[in-house]
């Protein structure tokens, strides 16, 4: 299945910002962020077709992935 | 502090902190220890000055009976790492209840202040009344204890920030310095005055690295107290690090907490500066007075963008690994480096840059620049100005002031200045009382009569409950784009656990940006070893809430009715369909969510202010 990942900030800076991937059915969110090589620390937020989702979630083809580093402020 | 017993919860009195009262007309200094009420005082900071202010009836914050408060944490001046901060408390020239009684306020601010006034040996002073003249006062280490001199501070009147810091550290070597800039003299017209803390980077340097401790306008305070600054002369006091402090300051550096702060060419996160990106996934970074377009012009503040005009260094605080300020510097033509522009953080950077339609780096940094300098709040200040922009947007038959609309570099220009120096009083006194004047009230961004940071409220019901600030006083202003959170009962969960904990590193003297919650382990682990004292988390904690809970209290008591627990009617009347997360605040999303809040929080606050 195809799979749209869009990476922000710090996480774009190191990757890419927009790229479509193939992965095999009952793909994680999890499991697509490690095979980005992205530790789980480093994603504070996680997006799928905009809205927020566990780690867990199965990906569907067709699906648009979000990942944003944590953010904090003050 | 004298520490005599080891157990703050059960025996605070067996812990004293020095306090120095400075009768400020008589120019009489009165030296006490005072022993400690309860762990809120032992922890210090708001926790600590809230119960003094809390003692008086102040309806004019202008009046010689509202005290200025200067203290510092417990771990303020210790090894634990960002263990720097200094606190300013007293009711507020600028938030004000719908009765007119000014609120309590606290404003906090990092730099080597801290430090070097802790070390003096006090660990608070009460500025009382008004000098008769601009004067500063000099705090410093003496043979038998700390000793307070006075001096003139003519000499320093117009000077901005950064040239009354200079001048100081001429005159006293070895010194840090707090000071009010041009806009805190002029506190009859400029209500949002903030205080410049030096940094021993900034003294080396001689460029304007300051720290501020930026809200409530407690800078316009100590202009109408006369006192022009405050200067603290001590030698460094730090005991040798002990392996248990080396792991915390270690974990601290490694916690993601911190990393979302640290530099970018390490790992880390590059400072609150990622925010803009982030949230412009969602559209939800402010544009034109708070309401996104839905566009991408913010996406020339990026950092790649502004790399491409600027020298970008991560610096840090005093021995603090986290360095979190991108400080950027103009680029010499030959490819050098040249003089400070300005430090980008979030706040400043989309205030002063989208939410006033201005786009180019260069011109943001200027403004930046130019707040400093005088010395404004530039939370205050940059959502006061988008106010403007947006009613002369809407009235462009009858604008106010010079006319400028969103993106007129210059006008705006004007108008920081203008400002600064005392000559825009309807900008100065801040965008509650501006919009009242002008009868247009619903787009006037703030709550409960202090300025939204740039974190929207459309994002945010939290900021009701927040009682210092909208994001310094509680932590839920990124909730919804990090959680995707809406329902009234994880809102008022949200609130009443976790979120009203973002004050206590605002009692131990530490930074926010050690991003762990104030409960953590390391701070027990740094309380002990640098102190002696035996706190469990859950000690700590309790004593936070209380200090919270106290600070609302202390808002029901100056007049704040329920209606003004509300956020600007814009949000609730107009939702912007452009703001990609679901919109979920109403009105009776509000009204369910201070009955839930007040239910749990007003049975706890029962006693906690003294009878009068």
């Amino acid at each position: 299945m195809q799979v749209t990942i869009k990476l922000f900030a710090a996480l774009r800076w190191k990757l890419f910002e927009e790229e479509v991937r193939e992965y095999p059915e009952g793909t994680t969110v999890a499991q697509l962020a490690a095979d980005l090589g992205i530790p789980a620390p480093e994603i504070g937020i996680r997006l799928v077709n905009g809205r927020h989702c566990p780690f867990e979630q199965v990906l569907q083809d067709g699906d648009t992935v979000f990942l944003m580093p944590p953010i904090g402020g003050g | 502090m004298k520490i005599r017993g080891n157990d703050p919860a059960n025996d605070p009195s067996s812990i004293l902190y020095q306090r120095c009262t400075i009768d400020l007309p008589a120019r009489a200094v009165r030296m006490e220890d005072v022993p400690c009420r309860n762990v809120e005082d032992v922890l210090g900071g708001f926790g600590r000055s809230f119960q003094v202010l809390a003692e008086r009836t102040i309806t004019d914050p202008y009046s010689p009976e509202n005290p200025l408060i200067l203290n510092t944490g417990l771990l303020t001046g210790s090894n634990v790492m960002t263990g720097m901060r200094s606190y300013f408390s007293a009711y507020s020239p600028l938030k004000k209840s719908g009765k007119g009684l000014p609120g309590a306020m606290w404003s906090a601010g990092s730099g080597d202040f801290g430090n070097r006034f802790k070390w003096t040996g006090l660990d608070e002073v009460i500025f009382e009344g008004c000098a008769d003249i601009p004067i500063y006062v000099v705090l410093r280490t003496g043979e038998s204890g700390p000793q307070v001199e006075f001096h003139s501070a003519e000499h320093l009147l117009g000077l901005n920030a950064h040239q009354k810091i200079m001048s100081l550290a001429a005159a006293h070597p070895g010194g840090h310095f707090a000071v009010i800039g041009p806009a805190g003299e002029n506190y009859r017209t400029v209500r949002m005055g903030a205080i410049a803390l030096s940094t021993e980077g900034q003294l080396k340097s001689d460029q304007p690295k300051m720290r501020f401790a930026g809200r409530g306008g407690l800078g316009s305070l100590m202009g109408y107290k006369n006192l022009i600054a405050i200067v603290a002369i001590s030698s460094l006091k730090l005991d040798k690090i002990t392996f248990a402090i080396r792991d915390v300051n270690r974990d601290i550096v490694k916690s993601p907490g911190s990393a979302r702060f640290q530099p970018a060419s390490q790992g880390g996160g590059g400072g609150t500066w990622a925010n803009i990106e982030v949230l412009e996934a969602f559209h939800a970074v402010p544009l034109n007075n708070f309401r996104p377009k839905g566009n991408d012009d913010v996406k020339k503040l990026y950092r790649d963008q502004v790399e491409k005009v600027f020298d970008i260094a991560s610096e840090g605080c005093f021995r603090c690994g986290i360095r979190c300020h991108n400080n950027l510097y103009v680029r010499n033509e030959d490819g050098s480096r040249g003089k400070l522009a300005a430090k980008f953080d979030f706040e400043p950077l989309i205030l002063f840059g989208s939410n006033l339609g201005v786009h180019d780096p260069k011109q943001v940094a200027e403004l930046i620049h130019l707040c400093d300098s005088l010395g404004m709040d530039a939370i205050s200040l940059g959502t006061t100005i988008s106010y403007l922009l947006d009613y002369n947007e809407r009235h462009p038959e009858k604008p106010l002031l010079n006319g400028a609309t969103f993106g007129d570099f210059e006008k705006v220009r004007e108008l920081i200045e203008q400002t600064g120096r005392g000559q825009a009083p309807a900008l100065g006194q801040g965008v509650r009382r501006l919009s009242e004047e002008v009868g247009e009230t619903a787009y006037a961004m703030h709550v409960k009569g202090l300025e939204i940071p740039a974190y929207l409220a459309d994002t945010n019901p939290g900021y009701l409950f927040a009682i210092a600030g909208g994001h310094m006083s509680m932590g839920t202003h990124m909730l919804y784009a990090k959680e995707g959170k809406s329902t009234v009962e994880e809102w008022t969960q949200a609130i009443t656990t976790t979120g009203l904990l973002q004050v206590g590193y605002d009692m131990v003297g530490l930074c926010k940006f050690v991003g762990l919650g104030i409960g953590h382990d390391l701070i027990v682990t740094g309380i002990r070893e640098t102190t002696g004292l035996q706190i469990s988390s859950e000690q700590v904690i309790a004593a936070v809430r209380r200090a919270y809970l106290r600070g609302l209290a202390l808002e029901l008591r100056q007049g704040y009715s329920d209606e003004e627990y509300t956020l600007p009617p814009q949000v609730l009347s107009s939702p912007n369909p452009k703001i990609t997360l679901p919109s979920f605040i109403t009105e009776e999303f509000l009204a369910q969510l201070r009955k839930k809040v007040w239910s749990v929080f007003l049975p706890e606050m029962e006693g906690l202010l003294p009878d009068k």
